[in-house]
């Protein structure tokens, strides 16, 4: 064939820089190759890396003249938030509407678990286990723990579920619905394996349907059964990856829920495949206006608890997923960047000499590590990292290697998380008191406008600066 | 009976049981009345009608006879009790037990001992789909046939098939062990019939003799286990992801 | 999602009763199913026009699903009549209203409805009838392919009333039995054809047949004896059958097709 330098001008491709948006950019490129060298599907930890609309997209409209705020530091707005009193004897009782999402002890250490339950029993609010069951360590720190009832039941036992202050039945989770847990051979040491029966270093994959119930008409029955096994004490929550939100809150409250957990897109995971975190479920912004809408058509708004999650970063962002109906936000991948996830450095309390006498330094009182050259190990960098999934965490996140999960303070780490969601309830009822209001739980959607046509679609928000609504 | 007050309990004196009637009661006055049972109690439950979740959740050494069919999740997410069902129970029976004994005397629906991490569920008559599904320790014994995928993701535990075992038998299997005394109608992904050792005669033939099944010859059982060629990451396997 | 419940009678030993028994098997599955309720009932004796007698309610022959409304019955083939009743509402109620306990046949399908994807009307309840047999069914589970399927009717000119997943599969089947297949070879067509979970129960003017999919995730139990032979999504629906003790019950298998003719 002869060479058509009327077609290809190579001199002339190499000049010019690619297209941000490419059909074969440089990522697309990387993938093929991976799947190529491998075999099968990538798989990583994080959630969806692709730009999705978002509650960046919305504005609140606070007070001015038609309205007026109340002020901050002096007039109450209240962030109490209860779940499940409508058939449970004990409640749910949090300080704050902000939670702390189900991540099992296998994709996290056993350091990340305690400090994330310490955080949240310093701030009043309540951590939730995962896939593989619940630690004693996490039940100690942990004022209020939420026990998830998974398709896998790793470590799932009777014990531990009258231990917990409510039980949340995952149907799924918004990096991978649909999907079963994962947990790749590297971080099923001993004391995994030896929760989950599982056989030590097998790449685990879990169930995506529950063992011994399918669909929500032998859910309500399960969900009896729950109830007689801890005598009606505690509120049952029943957690979905957002995709059919409408049906999947409907049938949940069928079921006999207390609480529906409603699991956006950007949720994230230890470790999945790539393919379902960025191309399933629906975005956290539209899913918590069809979960809110459902209960409201339901009129069951002040009965059903409803908790959003995925993507949430700021206290604007909890305002905005209230504003749309949520009764309070659950948190995963924020809490572990609070922790350390994706810092160049960890930070250790200094040890003292051995002969020195105790100078009872705060826990504010540190030295940082730098690890960035065992991010670039990894073939990452801080910042970039989604290596979750390979349980070699610079910063002794998710990771089950000793050395590297001692690197994770739970005392230090703990303050950290504690701080972020204290500054976010902050944000919270900064803004609501803007908005005028004395509960965080009273913001409305009509405290909102969106600044894209797709997140005025989504949520059924007005475009800024009109009345429109698409749709509408 | 103090602790029973409000109930319709009852003594049967010939038989030492307390004779709860679920005519009368609902299913959480019954279940609380046996939870308020002290170790070695006997009790009753007449009339269950197919009714679910009896007897779950128990903690002590009680001895709970269903008298009649039950429905789903009977004697689920127990530990030390006793319970016999006369007649069928429903799906999940025994489901996530940690010990003690749940026998049906009849037939069980799908997921006979479910999730269960220890103690002992003997059907007597034919399981259904997935008995075993998912199994964590415990031990379940099935006199007659068992349906399509028995022991689906089993993870430890023995299974005793008395009867024939349908398709998919042992799929995903992990660390659990299958004897069939009868035939096997297919394998599933993953599981292969090994020789029988020895130890899997003893343990097949303890297995019998705990659950009183003297049609099943340990000698004449075949052994059901993991290739675990599922246990890692393999292109070759790419199909069964 | 939803509780179903079929009765064929073998002889005519207990015609009399057979709204009487199907009124009990309703109740056992009456929990499965809070959002409607539907039932079709079978009749051998030659033109009896069955006017249901609930209040306010119009007869509109053969036009099922008039939201809010019950459907009377229409004659179905020469020799045979069928009568359908479907309602929004408690499961109970509707037995009561539609006086089920004091109607006679020799074969019934019952049907209570945990909607998953489609609205709550009285369009959307089972039984589904279609086709020019009237062939009735009830289903519990859900179909995850039914949209295609739909639209594949839709290019053979058969139009489906609702966006209910199961009302395609009625359709689906009358379409079949159009084309010649008969119930047998329809019902084990669709196991290859339809995804999703489902227990099916079948009736026409002269059978009864259950079917379920491969994975059998939705739960069926089977009782027959001389006089008759019925499904239900739960034991403890069959209770009150006559002869039960002596019944033979079994779980249908996967993907095996049942069927009993008169």
């Amino acid at each position: 064939m002869t060479h058509r330098p009327d077609l290809i001008d190579p001199g002339r491709l190499a000049a010019e820089a690619p297209p941000a948006h490419h059909t074969f950019g440089p990522d697309v490129l990387a993938g093929i190759r991976e799947r190529a060298e491998l075999g099968r599907y990538p798989i990583r930890g994080w959630g969806a890396r692709r730009a999705v609309p978002d509650f960046d997209d919305l504005l609140l409209l606070t007070a001015s003249a038609s309205r007026y705020p109340l002020e901050g530091y002096r007039e109450r707005c209240d962030t109490r938030t209860v779940f499940g009193a409508r058939r449970a004897a004990r409640p749910v009782v949090l300080d704050i509407p902000i939670t702390i999402a189900g991540m099992s002890f296998g994709s996290l250490s056993a350091n990340a678990k305690e400090a994330l339950g310490r955080a949240a029993s310093m701030v009043g609010t309540s951590t939730t286990t995962g896939d593989g069951g619940m630690t004693p360590e996490e039940r100690s720190a942990s004022r209020t723990l939420v026990y998830q009832c998974l398709p896998s039941r790793y470590g799932f036992n009777p014990t531990d579920l009258r231990a917990a202050d409510a039980v949340e039945i995952v149907l799924g989770q918004g990096a991978k619905p649909g999907g079963g847990g994962m947990l790749l051979g590297q971080k099923v040491g001993a004391r995994v394996a030896g929760m989950r029966t599982l056989p030590e270093g097998v790449d685990q994959r879990s169930a995506s349907r529950h063992p011994d119930w399918t669909g929500p008409d032998d859910l309500k029955i399960k969900i009896e059964e729950i109830r007689e096994v801890t005598d009606w004490q505690i509120p049952v929550y029943v957690k979905v990856g957002a995709t059919r939100v409408d049906h999947d809150v409907r049938l949940a409250v069928a079921a006999g829920a207390d609480v529906v957990v409603v699991d956006g897109m950007q949720g994230g995971t230890g470790a999945t495949q790539d393919a379902f975190i960025e191309h399933t479920g629906i975005p956290t912004l539209a899913a918590v206006r069809l979960a809110g809408d459902a209960l409201a058509d339901l009129g069951l708004t002040t009965d059903v608890g409803l908790i959003v999650s995925g993507g949430i970063r700021t206290g604007a962002d909890v305002a905005k997923a209230l504003a749309l109906g949520a009764d309070a936000v659950s948190l995963g991948v924020a809490p572990l960047v609070a922790l350390g996830c994706n810092a160049p450095t960890y930070r250790r309390r200094p040890v003292p000499p051995p002969d020195s006498a105790p100078t009872g330094a705060s826990d504010s009182a540190y030295v940082e590590v730098d690890v960035s050259a065992e991010y670039a190990a990894l073939g990452t960098a801080p910042g970039h990292c989604v290596h979750c999934h390979t349980g070699r965490c610079p910063v002794g996140v998710t990771t089950q290697d000793d050395t590297l999960a001692a690197r994770l303070d739970p005392v230090l780490g703990a303050t950290r998380v504690a701080n972020y969601l204290r500054a976010l309830a902050m944000e919270t009822t900064m803004l609501a008191r803007a908005c005028g209001k004395s509960d965080v739980h009273r913001l409305e959607p009509e405290d909102l406008v969106a600044l894209t046509v797709e997140a005025a679609a989504m949520a059924r928000v007005p475009l800024a600066g009109t009345d429109w609504i698409p749709g509408r | 009976m103090g602790e029973l007050s409000g109930t319709t309990a009852v003594v049967d004196e010939a038989r030492d049981e307390i004779v709860l009637d679920l005519a009368a009661m609902s299913t959480r006055e019954a279940n609380a009345a046996l939870r308020s049972l002290p170790d070695g109690a006997r009790a009753r439950l007449d009339n269950p009608a197919g009714r679910h979740n009896l007897a779950v959740g128990l903690t002590r050494a009680v001895h709970v006879r269903i008298a009649g069919p039950a429905g789903y999740y009977v004697g689920g997410l127990g530990a030390a009790a006793e319970v016999d069902v006369d007649g069928p129970a429903g799906w999940g029976v025994g489901e996530n037990l940690m010990s003690g004994t749940v026998r049906v005397r009849g037939a069980a629906s799908q997921s006979a001992a479910a999730s269960a991490h220890g103690g002992l569920v003997v059907v007597e008559g034919d399981a259904s789909l997935r008995a075993g599904i998912s199994l964590k320790g415990g031990q379940l014994a099935v006199a007659g046939d068992v349906g399509r995928s028995c022991a689906f993701l089993a993870q430890a535990g023995t299974i005793l098939v008395g009867g024939d075992a349908g398709e998919a038998l042992g799929d995903s299997l992990y660390e659990a062990v299958i004897y069939v005394a009868g035939r096997i109608r297919g394998l599933g992904t993953d599981a292969r019939v090994e020789d029988l050792t020895e130890a899997d005669v003893a343990a097949a033939g303890a297995l019998a003799a705990a659950a009183g099944f003297d049609h099943v010859d340990p000698q004449n059982v075949t052994r059901v286990a993991s290739v675990r060629s599922l246990y890692h990451f393999d292109t070759a396997h790419h199909g069964a992801y | 999602m939803c509780g179903i419940a079929g009765l064929h009678l073998k002889d005519h030993t207990y015609r009399e009763r057979l709204g009487a028994m199907v009124a009990g098997m309703l109740r056992g599955v009456a929990r499965r199913g809070p959002d409607s309720a539907g039932v079709a009932i079978h009749d051998d004796v030659p033109d009896v026009p069955d006017v249901p007698d609930v209040p306010g309610v119009p007869g509109v022959p053969g036009v099922p699903g008039v939201p809010g409304q019950a459907v009377p019955g229409v004659p179905a083939a020469p020799g045979a009549g069928l009568t359908v009743f479907r309602e929004v509402g408690d499961p109970e109620e509707f037995a009561a209203r539609i006086g089920l306990a004091g109607r006679a046949g020799v074969r019934a399908l019952a049907h209570t409805r945990m909607a998953t994807e489609s609205a709550v009307t009285a369009a959307h309840c089972h039984p589904f009838v279609a086709g020019e047999e009237r062939l009735c069914l009830v289903h519990n589970g859900s179909f995850a392919n039914h949209a295609t399927i739909r639209r594949r009717l839709a290019g053979l000119g058969i139009i489906t009333e609702t966006d209910n997943d199961s009302e395609v599969a009625a359709h689906w089947l009358a379409a079949r039995r159009a084309a010649g297949d008969d119930l047998t070879t329809a019902l084990r067509r669709l196991t290859t054809t339809f995804d999703g979970f489902f227990t099916l129960a079948v009736t026409t003017a002269d059978s009864f047949a259950v079917v379920r999919d491969p994975i059998a995730c939705k739960p069926a139990i089977i009782a027959e004896t001389d006089h008759w032979v019925a499904v239900v999504s739960e034991y403890q629906a069959l209770l009150g059958l006559p002869g039960l003790a002596d019944a033979v019950v079994f779980e249908p298998e996967p993907e095996e097709v049942y069927l009993w003719a008169s």
